[in-house]
């Protein structure tokens, strides 16, 4: 389902997907996680993570597993978030993506200062 | 202690908002985010860092979350409507269109609001009466008895098919569209009642003619014996609309639902 015509993830749905890549976690434990990933420069509110947790589901990248007691904080019972096949394909395409970018950017400087110093 | 009672009160007042949510919405995520939200505030509580700004952030924020998912919530539940819409303002762009380069289209305001109630009303009874259709054949009979409904009522609002639009034998058309209504209420919908009731439909339209022809007389003038035979082919034409949808849902029928 997921090839490499799929559009770029939404930064939301790119770190989500990052901190669903190690293990299962509930709504909290993706926003600290998501937080911790990006250094403290991306903070997502409820509003933002569940809307983009919904659309997930509905496009296969993530589901919800059962609910379970977080041992670590309260003896409310929590949905938990798991990534899936087809989300596992698309962050792997997408931070191809991104190293592609990445790769394009430092040839590019190294061009530039190759042609600055030959001006 | 303090904390405790304004975050269990933050708590409450976030799980009002959240039933701003649609209903499937809320009933997937309203717990989670409640859970959630109580985290984010524990969280801050242990820090000893302010809450109440906080809060109100929150409260924004998913207030920008209900707006964008009650917004798609509608799209997605009235696709069809927006569409018809659409096509209802399309169509209508036409005669305004013409407007602009010839004087032989002079539409004016109320022009406009009949004929956009008109094609709006009809794409909706299609969309009503074929949504559950299973087969082509229903789906196409409604299709040809709704376009035969709007241009019989718009042909009548505009000139009316017995002599002009005044001419108060028009009204027994009503009759031939009282007929269907009554008619599709009995049978349910069902594709074998909805044969039966465009086939009298096309009786009624039949008889409208021969009925205005006795009680109108008309005089064997050479123009009006012209305009006769105009009411009796257009009536034809409706006939045959009609008979058309009879046998599709006739058809409909043989499938064995709608």
């Amino acid at each position: 389902m997921i090839d490499k015509k799929t559009k770029p993830l939404t930064p939301a749905v790119l770190h989500i997907l990052l901190a669903l890549s190690t293990k299962d976690r509930h709504g909290y434990g993706i926003m600290k996680q998501v937080e911790a990933d990006s250094l403290g420069k991306v903070n997502m509110g409820p509003g933002t993570l569940y809307g983009s947790i919904g659309r997930m589901i509905e496009a296969g990248l993530v589901h919800e597993s059962d609910k379970k007691i977080d041992s670590e904080m309260d003896d409310e019972r929590r949905v938990y978030y798991k990534i899936t096949g087809s989300g596992q394909k698309a962050l792997t395409l997408e931070l191809d993506r991104y190293r592609g970018v990445i790769a394009v950017a430092n040839q590019k400087r190294l061009s530039l200062n190759t042609l600055s110093y030959g001006i | 202690m303090a904390y405790k009672l304004s975050i269990q009160q933050l708590r409450r007042w976030y799980a009002k908002l959240l039933r701003l949510f649609s209903r499937p919405y809320y009933e997937r995520f309203g717990q989670g985010m409640e859970q959630t939200f109580n985290d984010l505030l524990q969280e801050r509580a242990r820090e000893d860092r302010a809450l109440l700004a906080f809060a109100f952030w929150m409260f924004l924020e998913t207030s920008a979350g209900i707006t964008r998912e009650r917004t798609r919530f509608i799209i997605m539940n009235n696709q069809n409507i927006i569409r018809i819409a659409l096509v209802t303002v399309s169509i209508l762009l036409l005669p305004l269109l013409a407007m602009l380069f010839t004087d032989e289209v002079a539409w004016d305001l109320a022009d406009f609001i009949i004929a956009g109630i008109l094609l709006f009303a009809a794409g909706l009874a299609y969309e009503l009466l074929a949504r559950r259709a299973g087969n082509v054949a229903y789906r196409a009979a409604v299709a040809v008895a709704v376009v035969a409904g709007l241009i019989l009522v718009w042909v009548n609002l505009a000139v009316g098919i017995i002599g002009s639009e005044d001419n108060p034998a028009n009204l027994m058309y009503v009759g031939v569209l009282a007929v269907g209504i009554i008619g599709a209420s009995i049978a349910r919908l069902h594709p074998h009642g909805m044969s039966r009731t465009l086939s009298a439909m096309a009786i009624a339209q039949a008889l409208v003619p021969v009925f205005a022809l006795i009680i109108w007389k008309p005089s064997v003038t050479s123009g009006e014996a012209a305009i006769d035979l105009f009411v009796l082919g257009v009536s034809a034409f409706f006939v045959l609309l009609f008979v058309v949808s009879a046998m599709l849902f006739r058809r409909a029928s043989a499938f064995g639902s709608t």
